[in-house]
């Protein structure tokens, strides 16, 4: 019941948000805080038992929903993170339109996240991830600028084919196996054995999931979108949604290929790839929101090779579980937070560009702080949240690497390499917004005390505080991983993990040094000019424009349209109807005449009428005898015609005569009187009764 | 008693529409009103027999011994009936709107009664014959709409429609008749009536020439050309008729024809299997690339038609039951989704003029239940949960895999790769309304204003419904199931 309510009590009352909203904004505003609030405190209520939930029936196979230690500690930080974004909201909304719709399709998509985490299914699963899907679009296009729609776009064509190829490999699923339930996915994959259905299946179903989490190479939508959303929705996008992805991938990899070498390797690549590329991209960019999207690329990299790897351990697999579970819920809070702060940013100066938005968090210590804790948690710095989850997935990956080898190892590199990229563009951005002046409006960002109300200020020291819950990692961090590893299936651990240990510290401290030395050897001498940010990357260089673009809007089209121009109405088409039609015509035909000529023929021969008795045909016929009596009349007047009027009469009597027999030896001349027959026949029957 | 009610519920449309279509040049609201008393009366009358009614054959005529018309309402007639009687008295309502102030509305809704009188009859058709000349009768009865605005377009979208419908018939014909001479025209019954198995290679191709009979109406390809160009006709009658009842009657003559006269088990797997199917896998991506295509609003929607009448008769001939299931749900939840769809793109022209859909700029503001309804058709025509779209989507496919031949496969890739099209070609009208671009001119003017309520009960109706069907698809699912035996 409980696990219902999360669920569908938010999609309930939006339509009452948006009903109050028409009324009085300030109302509409109290009530999704409200609604916020009631999530988060369902929740809280949730995390105390485990429970299953099923409503048969609906959406023709029933949904299942299913509450276990994962989706506990989940469905807790969802609705911290709803509940935080939406009381952050209508400060940062003062000045914008159509806010009523926001909150309505806000509470819409808290309601179809539930959904997704909380599924016993994947049916269930699916259904609310497309929902999802489509109300969160509405984030995407909310301030309707040209780069909004340009990337709603987008984001609604990765969702479409995303959500259709999931759809293809969910049938093959279900066809193969007979089931989607995800805990009995795995003892009917080992009773079908290794077939090769079974991986397209799961390569569609990675597809459309890996495509949300923002996974390489369909992370296209993903710096695109994020930075164009309002802030809050943007939190969400990157803490939320892109978890559901995550969500589905760990179902698939934890359930349908657990411990299946191929598969962990095929995660383990697309992650370590989407990792890096990332965390690049993020260097790279000079637009705040941009490199904190392309930051949750990076992250979500983290977290799938975390996955990679724990399909590679088997037995051995607890630090990568944990590892993946704590990176997970860490991440999400870390943007949650992060976000918050941008949205500060953008809430004040309406501006994105490092360039223009530098120095505005001097003098602003609240902002300044939560910053802080984000940045350096997602940095992967001793004491935060971050560290933890980064030593665990680093942890896993040595001992993969201890049986696999070089390639491991190799990993194990860019896994530094990209932490060290973290903590460059972490500083990057930090330096830029908090450290230096900006060279015209310094005394003006410096006057500006009231840049947040009381509730957004609260909201966003709320949201950073869980970060520093690393300070205690053995008290509270080891409480969430111990809930959600039963998830994975992940083994349990031999023995507690020590993580301030100098061996766990050493890898910290190397990818921050390479962070160090990223900042000061690349980004602040090539990535800068006269003091200015400029983007280095080459803006040619975008799969999105490069190939998906001219693939999907020029290339298929091209080859549709060759192919269908084939078929079009004037060249086959039309031909190939009118060749059908006139054989039917002529077939057709055939039957007709070939009765009629049967009846002439007939008619001419065996049937032939005898000649009409010697009566004289003129002068017996009404007709004549009535134009002779109007001749007559004519004449008694003294008028005189050229013709008689009795000839006349006789003549048109005989064609009339003519015609009629010809009709009425026609076969269609019968089947018209059927059907007048069958006219009468109808009504008299019913008047009969 | 029952004979009298059936002949009640033929008799109630043909009779006022027959009365409606002699006071033709009458102007004004009374045209309209009659017809949606007498359709309304006649759905109540349906719906009762569709409840209540019991499987007796009513003769009608005895001709010869083997030439008999008669009347039975099996569930698959009622399962057909039942979504004419639903979505008729809808149109009526919404045409009253739309046609306020035109002309010649006495022969309008007289031939628009006329053909509710026709489709039920072919709905409750008994025997092949009866379907046969109700189904012939349909094209004369509907062909009078199309030509209702009299101008050049209309009179060529009429001769098209004309050549199209009657020809197709004299394949029908063709096939009727070698049913009749191998003693198979009695009244239908699941399975088929053939009963000693006969020449195989003959009963192979009169079945492919009755399915391209019967075919022109559900726009296979290459048939499918007079139904874009039908949409010249007032909005009603392209809703309805050419996206419901007439194209509808041909799925509906096609499952009569494959699976109560011949037998589905003795053409799986033939080339007489084959070959349809194939043309339908075709039609399917062909109707939804074409549809793409189009800039003109009510014309995308039309090869959209094209293709999702593919939809339901992949379903029907992988002459399985759980295909005949999918396809008839499928049947339903097209009719109720297209419907609206094409009464959205109505209203739009009704208010604005507006006949194109890039012209849609910013409009959702101006009419925002008209294009509330228009998104939600789309998500459901695409097939997004929980609309009912989605449904008949899932069923179609495990049916496909339950069929496991190579076309089946096939036809399921191209059910996916169609509906990625649906999806395009239905979501940018919707997305251009909602969301215009700042810099773009503004479709309307500012004082447009949404549609009357003669328009809107209906959206609203249907909306509901699509949402309603989706999350709750029991009632048409076991319909479905009991009609295909499972």
């Amino acid at each position: 019941m409980l696990i219902l309510l999360l669920i569908f009590l938010p999609v309930a009352l939006a339509p009452v948000s948006w009903l109050l909203g028409r009324r009085s904004k300030s109302l509409r505003d109290g009530f999704v805080g409200a609604v916020g609030l009631l999530e988060l405190a369902l929740a809280l209520f949730a995390v105390r038992g485990g429970a299953a939930a099923s409503v048969p029936a609906l959406c023709t196979m029933g949904f299942s929903f299913v509450m276990d230690g994962f989706r506990r500690v989940y469905t807790l930080i969802f609705a911290f993170m709803w509940a935080m974004t939406l009381l952050f909201s209508p400060d940062y909304f003062a000045h914008h339109h159509n806010r009523n719709r926001y909150y309505f399709f806000q509470l819409l998509t808290l309601g179809a996240t539930m959904g997704v985490f909380l599924a016993g299914d994947l049916y269930t699963a699916f259904v609310f991830f497309e929902i999802m899907s489509f109300t969160s679009f509405v984030w995407v296009i909310q301030e309707e600028t040209a780069g909004a729609i340009r990337a709603a776009k987008t984001y609604l064509a990765v969702a479409v084919i995303g959500g259709l190829v999931a759809l293809m490999g969910l049938f093959l699923l279900w066809d193969t196996l007979g089931t989607l339930t995800v805990s009995e996915l795995y003892p009917a994959a080992q009773a079908a054995g290794k077939l090769p259905v079974l991986y397209t299946a799961g390569v569609c179903i990675l597809f459309g999931f890996g495509a949300k989490a923002g996974m390489f190479p369909l992370h296209i939508w993903l710096p695109k979108a994020h930075p164009v959303a309002p802030a809050p929705a943007s939190a969400l996008l990157s803490g939320a949604l892109t978890k559901t992805g995550v969500w589905g991938i760990l179902v698939l990899s934890c359930n349908l290929f657990r411990g299946n070498p191929a598969w962990g390797t095929l995660i383990l690549c697309l992650g370590a790839v989407t990792m890096l590329l990332g965390a690049v991209l993020a260097l790279f960019s000079i637009d705040l929101k941009r490199t904190l999207a392309c930051s949750s690329m990076s992250q979500i990299g983290f977290i799938l090779t975390g996955v990679g790897v724990f399909g590679l351990l088997g037995e051995e697999n607890a630090l990568a579980a944990r590892g993946v579970v704590l990176h997970m819920s860490n991440h999400s809070l870390f943007k949650l937070v992060l976000f918050l702060c941008a949205g500060t940013v953008y809430r004040n100066l309406h501006r994105l560009d490092l360039n223009e938005i530098r120095g505005f968090g001097r003098k602003k210590p609240l902002l300044k702080l939560c910053f802080l804790i984000g940045a350096a948690g997602i940095a992967g710095v001793p004491l935060l949240s971050g560290y933890v989850s980064k030593t665990l997935l680093h942890e896993s990956i040595v001992e993969a690497a201890a049986h696999y080898g070089w390639a491991l190892t190799l990993v194990e590199w860019v896994f530094l390499l990209s932490g060290g990229l973290t903590a460059a563009y972490m500083t990057k951005l930090f330096v830029a917004v908090f450290v230096e002046k900006h060279p015209i409006r310094q005394a003006e960002f410096d006057g500006m005390k009231r840049y947040l109300n009381r509730p957004a200020a609260l909201a966003l020291t709320l949201a950073a505080l869980p970060i520093l819950c690393g300070a205690l990692p053995n008290q509270t961090m080891d409480w969430v991983a111990n809930l959600g590893v039963d998830f994975l299936h992940g083994e349990s651990l031999a023995h507690a993990i020590h993580y301030f240990s100098l061996e766990n510290l050493k890898g910290a401290a190397i990818s921050l040094a390479i962070g160090a030395a990223v900042y000061l050897g690349i980004v602040r001498p090539w990535m800068r000019r006269d003091g200015n940010y400029v983007n280095r990357w080459p803006q040619t260089l975008d799969l999105e424009e490069l190939v998906y673009r001219p693939l999907l809007l020029r290339f298929l089209p091209g080859v549709f349209g060759a192919v269908f121009a084939l078929f079009g109405e004037n060249r086959l088409t039309a031909p190939a109807a009118k060749a059908t039609l006139q054989a039917g015509k002529t077939l057709s035909h055939a039957f007709s005449d070939s009765t009629d000529a049967l009846v002439l023929g007939l008619r001419q021969t065996v049937l032939r009428q005898s000649p009409p008795e010697d009566e004289d045909p003129v002068t017996s016929s009404v007709a004549y005898r009535l134009g002779d009596r109007l001749d007559r009349a004519a004449r008694r007047r003294g008028q005189r015609g050229r013709q008689t009027r009795a000839e006349r009469f006789y003549r048109s009597r005989r064609t009339r005569q003519a015609t009629g027999r010809r009709i009425r030896g026609n076969l269609s001349f019968a089947l018209l009187m059927l059907a007048l027959g069958l006219c009468v026949v109808f009504g008299w029957i019913l008047f009969r009764g | 008693m029952e004979n009298a009610l059936f002949l009640a519920a033929l008799g109630l449309p043909l009779l006022s529409g027959a009365t409606l279509c002699l006071l033709r040049d009458r102007e004004g609201r009374m045209p309209g009103r009659v017809a949606l008393g007498a359709t309304l009366l006649t759905s109540a009358l349906v719906w009762f027999l569709i409840l209540r009614a019991g499987e007796d054959t009513h003769v009608l005529l005895q001709i010869t011994d083997s030439l008999v018309l008669c009347l039975r309402f099996d569930r698959l007639g009622r399962f057909f009936a039942g979504i004419l009687a639903t979505l008729w008295p809808l149109t009526v309502l919404y045409a009253q709107s739309y046609l306020e102030g035109k002309p010649r509305l006495g022969s309008f809704f007289g031939f628009f009664t006329l053909s509710y009188a026709v489709s039920l009859g072919v709905s409750m058709a008994g025997n092949l014959l009866t379907l046969y000349v109700f189904y012939e009768l349909l094209t004369l009865a509907t062909a009078p709409l199309v030509l209702y605005p009299m101008g050049k377009k209309a009179l060529r979208a009429t001769v098209t429609y004309l050549i199209f419908s009657l020809g197709g018939a004299a394949f029908g014909f063709a096939t009727m008749a070698w049913l009749l001479s191998v003693d198979a025209g009695g009244v239908f019954s699941l399975g088929g009536l053939l009963n000693a198995a006969p020449d195989g290679t003959a009963m192979q191709i009169f079945f492919v020439l009755g399915f391209l009979g019967f075919g022109v109406k559900t726009a296979v390809f290459p048939l499918h050309i007079w139904l874009p160009r039908a949409t010249v006709a007032p909005t009603p009658v392209t809703a309805l008729l050419h996206a419901v009842a007439v194209v509808k009657a041909g799925a509906f003559a096609v499952i009569r024809l494959s699976w109560y006269c011949f037998d589905p088990t003795l053409l799986r797997g033939t080339w007489a299997q084959a070959v349809p199917l194939a043309l339908v896998c075709f039609t399917l991506v062909y109707g939804s690339a074409m549809a793409l295509k189009q800039v003109h609003w009510k014309k995308r929607l039309a090869y959209s038609t094209v293709a999702n009448l593919s939809y339901v008769l992949f379903g029907v001939l992988l002459f399985i039951p759980a295909g005949l299931q999918a396809g008839l749900v499928h049947m339903a939840a097209h009719a109720a989704t297209k419907i609206l769809a094409f009464c959205c793109a109505g209203a739009v022209y009704c208010r604005t003029g507006l006949e194109y859909h890039t012209q849609l700029n910013g409009l959702g503001r101006r009419m925002p239940v008209t294009f509330a309804a228009f998104t939600l058709s789309a998500l459901a025509l695409t097939g997004i949960p929980p609309f009912n779209g989605f449904v008949s989507k899932w069923y179609l496919l495990t049916a496909a895999a339950e069929a496991g031949t190579p076309l089946a496969y096939v036809g399921a890739g191209a059910l996916l790769l169609s509906a990625l099209l649906t999806a395009i070609y239905m979501l940018i009208p919707a997305v251009r309304a909602w969301f215009p671009r700042r810099d773009a001119a503004p479709a309307a003017p500012a004082a447009t204003r949404e549609a009357d309520w003669r328009m809107l009960v209906p959206f609203v109706i249907l909306s509901v419904s699509l949402l309603a069907l989706g999350l709750y698809a029991a009632p048409v699912l076991n319909a479905a199931a009991a009609i295909a035996g499972l």
